[in-house]
């Protein structure tokens, strides 16, 4: 599909989470459409995954949802992030940073020996 | 949160997912809705066509249904979805064959209730021994060994040593048995309760409602110094109407005023399994209340106490039994005089030879044998009708693999729907538990101990346990033949068949007739062990017990809780013997110690006898009984040789002695017994007569020697007394005669327990009747049992050959060859069955044979079944009898389809 990427397993909760982090509440779609926007469009979303993905961070306590009204007058479930959340967003996004880290210093042209 | 946490959360989320069911799905479908919707419209406004829009944002979203699915799947967790609609689609099953269902049921029901139950009992007898008592586990039974390795109770010495002395106990307590009366004179009334050592309740560990138990300067030595009560709350409830301000106050007790210092937790009933005690005293109040001399509690012979010991946490039972048995070996040693070659020993509670306890043990074990049996016939019946449904239902099946359904998916429907039937059988079979308990509580011993019985008979939390395993165990069992055999099944053939089901499958045949025989086999077992029992108790009926109980009163007086002294005990027998002789319709008259084939225990005197060298460690402890002149000539006892006793054999007479002819041929072989000299209770006796042999302890037991001693001259503070009254015709009318004659003498003596003596000595009976009609009871489930599943599988087995019957008679069968024909193999089937069946009865028969239902001093030979267990009427009668239920479970579907219209049979298709 013309250069664009499919997302990494495990890596949707944290663009989920890291979206919600920074939009505040959201719709699916608009959520799914954001995470495509801060990728520059080179991320390709399965929009029916995000579902499952969204129900299981509901799950795991994460997030929480309601019913609303979208911007264009539509009833619609919003998604936001709880306390756990928050804190969820941190570790992960700092585990990701320390692992991109160790990996760009494998791929760094110059590396040293 | 820690992902751990969260990942527990969403399991526990996705549990309860099914229990929003429709509203989430429909929410999600909501939720999707929009989603294309947003979508589209965005694909319009930039360009796209309505139409192209939304199929765009179809394509993104990968699926409406797809999208659904992945999200119903995370929603729950699958398979317990999937459970779910194995457990709807086996319900509607179970509605549709309401006959096939009602029978695995209530066949379930039957098997599960009767196993619940027999564990309930088993569960309040052996597993949980005591109640209300802290850490069981840790208490065992302590007792004494006599020299040909009896077991016996403990002397109150030999209980101090082992107190004093042994250290891997946390305590040793005592306890002895005894009837009190409780209030006033004239409105007295009899209780039950326990003489107990000071440390009693520290040992056990039993809390109590109110006050407090004994304390530790209660618990010495020194006789008739600690004048305290512990009541149970039983009684505090039903006499105090549970009042707090009890404590403090006095009880009347055997005409002696104790205070009451505490009342026991609801859930303690003494140190007795099976047995509920009210009052609790101090042993050493037994010079007070029962005006036991101060002497007798330093007897060492006077083994009256029931022992029962606390191990110290870590210490093993081996461990603490060596060190009792180091300690008892020395005492002995230092103790010839009375204890030469005795010993102790420790064993779990249950394995306590006193107590009603001791005679449920044998019939429970028995019992729960046969209830074992029951359940496999059980389970062989329910997967028999499973194995009958899932060959019916092999079209379904097939087409359900066909339509792309895996062989573990179908296999798993089975077992589920399996096991939803073992689940209602379960639940029925659970909820009549507590009334067939009921029904068993019937069985409980008759006579005055009676009262003293009490069982906690409300099923409780272990045999939910175990009547859930069961059931699970049933529904492995019956569910897993079938659900294997589903697997196994070959799609092409099936589907070729053309669906003529039922003649195929030879290995299912094979597997189905060999269920068939199993059960023939197992109700053979059932019915010959019921015949057996049923026959060894007809029998023991038969034995004379060698002396007369009909047209006799027996009443058994309390006397010494009436605070009498031993001189006006005897004389208050005395002169009420004077009375009642007057009395018209009264033939004889006497009173004893013991009671001939009672429940209560008999006692017995270590004997010396002039002229007889005892083996090494030969138990010289001979049973007696105290008894006044008239007791042999009013139970029809007859002296073989020399004189009865009279009424000049009192305390000042030298002191003689009558022994049965079982003591002569023991000890006197070939010398003559009469004016012989036997030593007992520290004086000599001489022998003046030899009565004719009669039973003692039980009517099967094979006669122990045994001796009478006048009651003038041995009768003591501790001994019992039974008055007999022998009458012309019914013994009841002369009780009221009694009362007023023994309230003439003294108004405050109460008559307890008065009894026609053949009722009594029924007691006797308990363990074989009780094994005799569990046994027969069971038996007949068992039966019954079997000849529905034979008949079933014989009807079942029939109407899948109606067509081949059909074609049989086109060409020309006459429906009597059809009949013979299908009668012939039910038979063949039946007779495989009793072959092995009847191997098995024969080796479970040798071996209940040699079950004695007691292990106690008294009745050691005594057995459950009598010498009918090799009876070959019993074997061959319960042979036709299966024989016979085969033939009619054949018989009847085969005379339906051999009457079918050859036509219509060719057509069933």
């Amino acid at each position: 599909m013309g250069g664009k990427t499919d997302v990494w397993q495990g890596t949707l909760a944290l663009m989920v989470l890291k979206t919600l982090q920074l939009m505040g509440p959201q719709h699916g779609y608009g959520l799914a459409r954001r995470i495509e926007q801060t990728s520059g469009d080179l991320l390709e979303l399965n929009y029916g995954t995000l579902y499952p993905a969204l129900l299981k961070l509901e799950q795991e306590g994460y997030i929480r949802s309601r019913w609303g009204v979208s911007d264009n007058n539509r009833k619609a479930k919003f998604y936001e992030l709880t306390k756990a959340g928050e804190k969820q967003v941190r570790k992960a996004a700092a585990e990701w940073e320390q692992t991109t880290e160790i990996l760009s210093r494998f791929l760094a042209p110059n590396a040293e020996a | 949160m820690d992902p751990l946490r969260a990942k527990l959360r969403s399991i526990w989320v996705r549990v309860f997912g099914v229990l929003r069911g429709r509203r989430a799905e429909d929410e999600f479908q909501d939720e999707l809705a929009n989603h294309v919707a947003m979508h589209t419209e965005d694909g319009v406004r930039a360009g796209l066509s309505l139409e192209e829009a939304r199929r765009q944002a179809l394509i993104r979203l990968g699926g409406v249904e797809q999208t659904r699915q992945a999200y119903r799947e995370r929603r729950m967790l699958p398979w317990i979805e999937e459970l779910l609609q194995d457990v709807r689609f086996g319900a509607r099953m179970m509605t549709r064959n309401r006959g096939f269902s009602v029978v695995a049921i209530v066949t379930l029901a039957i098997g599960i209730g009767a196993t619940a139950t027999a564990f309930t009992w088993i569960d309040a007898v052996l597993l949980q021994p005591l109640s209300g008592v802290a850490e069981p586990n840790r208490l065992v039974t302590l007792e004494t060994v006599t020299a040909n390795g009896d077991w016996v109770p403990n002397s109150y010495l030999d209980f101090v040593d082992f107190r004093d002395r042994l250290k891997l106990f946390d305590g040793i307590a005592v306890a002895h048995v005894s009837s009190f009366s409780v209030g006033k004179e004239d409105h007295a009334e009899r209780v039950w309760g326990e003489l107990v050592s000071g440390n009693f309740f520290s040992v056990l560990g039993v809390k109590t409602e109110l006050g407090r138990t004994f304390l530790p300067s209660e618990s010495g030595d020194v006789p008739g110094a600690y004048p305290v009560a512990v009541i149970s709350d039983r009684y505090w409830r039903s006499h105090y109407g549970a009042d707090s301000s009890i404590i403090g106050k006095t009880i009347r007790i055997n005409q002696h005023e104790l205070t009451i210092v505490g009342v026991s937790a609801a859930e303690f009933h003494g140190s007795i399994p099976v047995t509920s005690f009210d009052v609790w005293v101090p042993y050493m109040e037994q010079t007070v209340l029962n005006g036991v001399q101060e002497w007798m509690l330093r007897d060492r012979h006077d083994r009256n106490m029931l022992g029962i010991a606390r191990l110290k946490p870590g210490v093993t039972f081996e461990q603490a039994r060596l060190e009792l048995k180091t300690l008892a070996d020395r005492m002995a040693i230092a103790n010839a005089d009375v204890s030469e070659g005795m010993s102790a020993t420790l064993m779990p509670l249950w394995k306590s030879p006193h107590g009603p306890q001791g005679l449920l043990v044998g019939p429970l074990r028995i019992l729960m044998g046969v209830c074992v049996l029951v359940l496999l016939i059980v389970c062989a019946n329910v997967a028999n009708l499973l194995l009958a449904r899932a060959s019916v239902r092999e079209k379904e099946f097939s087409a359900r693999l066909a339509l792309g359904a895996g062989r573990g998916r179908i296999a798993r429907q089975v077992l589920t729907e399996s096991l939803l039937l073992t689940g209602c059988g379960a639940v029925l079979g659970f909820a009549v538990t507590p009334w067939m308990s009921r029904a068993l509580g019937l069985l409980m011993p008759p006579g005055p101990m009676s009262s003293l019985v009490s069982m906690d008979t409300r099923p409780n939390v272990a045999v939910l346990g175990f009547t859930v395993g069961i059931c699970v165990f049933a529904a492995l069992i019956a569910g897993l033949v079938p659900a294997l055999q589903v697997g196994r099944m070959n799609l092409s053939t099936r589907l070729n068949a053309g669906g003529r089901s039922g003649t195929a499958g030879r290995t299912r045949n094979r597997l189905r007739s060999t269920l068939v025989a199993a059960e023939v086999a197992l109700a053979l077992v059932a019915l010959v062990g019921a015949g057996l029992f049923a026959r060894g108790f007809q029998q023991t009926l038969r034995i004379e017990p060698g002396f007369d109980p009909d047209h006799v009163l027996l009443n058994q007086f309390y006397l010494s809780t009436n605070g009498y002294n031993l001189a006006q005990r005897k004389e208050f027998c005395r002169r009420l013997e004077e009375r009642m002789l007057a009395a018209p319709g009264v033939t004889d008259v006497a009173y004893s110690d013991g009671v001939p084939l009672g429940f209560e225990p008999s006692w017995w005197e270590e004997l010396k006898i002039e002229g007889y060298a005892p083996r090494p460690n030969e138990n010289m402890n001979i049973f007696r009984n105290v008894v006044s002149s008239g007791y042999l000539p009013l139970m029809h006892i007859p002296l073989v040789e020399g004189r009865n006793f009279t009424v000049q054999d009192n305390e000042n007479a030298p002191a003689v002695m009558i022994v049965n002819e079982a003591f002569v041929r023991r000890f006197f072989a070939g010398r003559n017994p009469i004016g012989a000299k036997i030593h007992g209770w520290g004086d000599w006796f001489r022998v003046v007569g030899v009565a004719k042999d009669s039973k003692y302890h039980y009517l099967g037991e094979s006669t122990p020697a045994y001796f009478y001693v006048p009651f003038r001259q041995v009768f003591r503070e501790d001994m019992n007394l039974a008055f007999y009254v022998r009458t012309r015709g019914d013994s009841d009318s002369v009780l009221s005669t009694l009362r007023a004659q023994a309230r003439a003498i003294d108004p405050s003596v109460t008559v307890f327990d008065a009894a026609p003596l053949k009722e009594f000595i029924g007691a006797s009976l308990y363990p074989q009747k009780v094994a005799a009609s569990l046994m027969t009871v069971l038996g007949s489930i068992a039966l019954l049992l079997a000849a529905m599943g034979l008949y079933s599988v014989m009807a079942y087995s029939v109407a899948q050959r109606t067509q081949e019957i059909g074609v049989r008679m086109a060409l020309g069968a006459q429906p009597a060859q059809v009949l013979r024909m299908v009668v012939r193999q039910g038979l063949a089937l039946t007779g495989a069955g009793l072959v092995v069946g009847g191997a098995l009865a024969i080796a479970l028969g040798r071996a209940v044979a040699s079950v004695s239902f007691t292990n106690s001093g008294m009745g050691a030979n005594a057995k459950l079944l009598g010498s009918g267990a090799n009876d070959p009427l019993i074997y061959v009668g319960a042979a036709a009898f299966l024989c016979v239920v085969a033939a009619l479970a054949s018989y009847l579907p085969a005379r339906r389809a051999a009457s079918v219209d050859p036509m219509q049979a060719l057509r069933t298709e």
